[in-house]
């Protein structure tokens, strides 16, 4: 494990809650809460009551990437003013601290910062292929979270990280990552210098891990390893073969007709980014330019002003959501495939049209 | 802090129409010093707003040489151009850009030029011809092939009419189906390919115009004998943000806004994904 600090801490689950509520009092805290339909959902919390305090969640059913590219986003506000149109951008940069997020979803982020061009935290961040095309939106937020990952002990159904090198287990991307060392405790790894901070100044609630503590993390980590069960998406030869277009058209035929164009594998991707653009009018001389969640799965994703639709066939579009998941092309331009691994779309899904099940296919190069 | 998506504010001062549904608008950066630095390639693009309605890519039809407009000249098709077509003299619009790779107009330093264009498809190419005509002495010889729909769908009329009567360069204009006022050639753009005697040697093709028409012009320039390099053309997509974040404009793994849209008959073949 890559830290930034060697040393490990341990916190007790009471003093936790108390971290949090310390917290809370200067800034928003973002955490798992239950949804009302018994699903965990990050959300800002106002009372550490809210949260799910169980921690039996495995992924939430949206990932925490609207906190850093929300569904819909203010980008500039414009007003036709005596002495013509002034623009005003609309930065969100609020401290928050996001608490319980999974070492998948971290992944996610640390893709986004390389495709937004941001850096990650506590680490050197990546150089963005030009320095120009950095997202100050996504950069502004992203730099203002502080990351509390909770490492996954025990996977979930649906969980392929280990197939997709993002879990179960941070090895970058966190300020402290927490995992569980028995019921009443966590030990703490520190990421980054603000997380070394966070130490040092609630230095009350943490103690200094001892020798056996610092080998059972070892433990942990090795026993959840050994953990995924048949959910496994043998991605590499799949790699291969979309990336020399060795798929059968029949493939995406197939999965064409079977694909709903609801746009929900998209939305519930934590790598998912591609938005829409439009302007949201106050008055006949003032508004809001906005962006909102946008997916390649959508009939009019390329649809132009005259008329013509190069991917107007559900086929092409399902071709294009692999090719750029998965093809060598977009690894070298994005530093990794499109994949975290996280299984939410596994469940969401109508035509069951999955990263696992899909991977599989291309890599067999067969429909069914 | 430099952003991505903040439109700069700029004027319109003129704007001509072109055809029943094409005008041109004459702009200018409302600050002066920043109209003055501004600077671009024939081929790149801008992104335009209408603000309340949108933003959309258009072309620079004019050329980096003579700077004292940038003129767009955009077809009332949707939305955001409709809007724009609405507007008067005087008007504010707001531009980002220059975005796109624009026209790799150095590896034709010392050949000859042939720009073939069907429609608006000339607006992007004659930037370029433009800035090739105020380079001259960089060029052998320029040979300009124009079709459109029918005489009232040309564009840049006067233009035309000029380019004719220049002697260093070779013009030739055809429309697809005549009307009573047309003296001249009818038939597709491709039809102009002998009347010009074309050749391959030492020339490069730039070639621009609707969808249909692209195929059919690369194999007569292929039965020509030009190389896949030596043709040149740009791809269309619906775009968005032009800074290859929305996602809208990828063909397999290019951004049309960023790695395009020019690109050449030899690089269109090896995207992974049919353009």
């Amino acid at each position: 494990m890559r830290a930034y600090s060697e040393a490990l801490s341990v916190i007790k689950k009471s003093d936790l809650f108390e971290l949090m509520s310390r917290f809370l009092e200067s800034r928003e805290v973002i955490a798992p809460i239950p949804g009302h339909g018994g699903e965990v959902i990050f959300y800002p919390i106002e009372s550490i009551e809210d949260v799910a305090w169980d921690w039996e969640y495995v992924n939430t059913v949206l990932p925490p990437k609207r906190f850093f590219l929300p569904q819909t986003e203010e980008l500039f506000h414009y007003k036709n003013r005596k002495n013509g149109y002034e623009i005003e951008p609309t930065y969100n940069d609020d401290v928050r601290m996001i608490f319980g997020i999974r070492p998948c979803d971290v992944n996610a982020l640390l893709f986004l910062d390389r495709f937004f061009g941001g850096g990650p935290i506590g680490r050197p961040a990546p150089v963005p292929r030009d320095d120009e095309l950095r997202d100050n939106y996504y950069a502004i937020r992203r730099a203002n979270t502080f990351i509390i990952a909770f490492g996954c002990h025990q996977p979930g159904e649906d969980c392929f990280c280990i197939c997709c090198d993002s879990g179960p287990f941070l090895e970058e991307g966190y300020d402290l990552q927490l995992t569980q060392l028995g019921d009443e405790e966590y030990i703490v790894e520190v990421g980054s210098a603000r997380g070394l901070k966070i130490i040092f100044g609630h230095e009350d609630l943490f103690r200094t891990a001892d020798h056996t503590e610092e080998k059972k993390l070892a433990e942990i980590v090795s026993t959840a390893t050994q953990r995924f069960g048949n959910t496994k998406a043998y991605l590499s030869k799949a790699i291969q073969n979309i990336t020399y277009d060795q798929v059968p058209g029949e493939l995406w035929e197939e999965m064409g007709n079977r694909c709903q164009d609801c746009g929900g594998c998209s939305y519930v991707c934590p790598t998912c980014c591609c938005y829409n653009v439009v302007d949201v009018p106050v008055s006949d001389t003032e508004g809001y330019r906005v962006r909102t969640w946008d997916s390649c799965a959508f009939a009019g994703f390329t649809k132009m002003a005259g008329g013509d639709n190069p991917r107007s066939d559900k086929k092409e579009r399902l071709k294009r959501r692999f090719f750029h998941k998965l093809s060598y092309q977009y690894i070298l331009r994005n530093g990794r495939h499109g994949c975290v691994g996280c299984g939410r779309c596994i469940n969401t899904c109508f035509a069951n049209i999955s990263m696992p099940d899909i991977a599989e296919k291309i890599r067999r190069g067969t429909a069914r | 802090m430099k952003d991505l998506y903040l439109p700069e504010i700029a004027v319109i001062h003129d704007k001509i129409p072109e055809t029943g549904d094409v005008s041109t608008f004459f702009v200018r950066f409302k600050e002066s010093g920043r109209h003055d630095a501004f600077d671009y390639r024939p081929g790149q693009f801008l992104e335009v707003s209408v603000f309340n309605v949108g933003e959309i890519p258009i072309s620079i039809t004019s050329t980096p040489t003579r700077k004292d407009y940038i003129e767009l000249s955009i077809k009332n098709v949707g939305l955001v151009s409709g809007a724009i077509h609405k507007l008067d003299k005087g008007s504010e619009i707001g531009l980002r850009g220059p975005f796109g790779n624009g026209f790799p107009y150095e590896r034709a330093y010392g050949k000859n030029l042939l720009f073939v264009a069907g429609g608006i498809g000339l607006a992007p190419l004659r930037s370029l011809i433009n800035f090739a005509l105020d380079n001259h002495d960089r060029y052998e010889n320029v040979t300009i092939l124009y079709g459109s729909r029918t005489p009232s769908d040309l564009v840049f009329q006067r233009e035309l009419d000029e380019w004719k009567t220049r002697e260093d360069l070779k013009f030739l204009v055809t429309v697809d189906r005549e009307d009573e006022t047309w003296q001249g050639h009818v038939g597709v753009v491709t039809t102009l390919l002998p009347r010009a005697d074309v050749t391959a040697e030492n020339t490069i093709a730039f070639v621009c115009g609707p969808p249909v028409m692209i195929p059919f012009v690369i194999k007569d320039l292929s039965n020509l004998g030009f190389s896949d390099e030596a043709i040149i053309s740009t791809l269309e997509r619906h775009m968005k943000c032009g800074v290859g974040k929305c996602g809208h404009c990828c063909v397999g793994d290019k951004y049309m806004c960023q790695d395009g849209p020019v690109f050449s008959f030899k690089e269109m073949k090896a995207l992974a994904e049919e353009a």
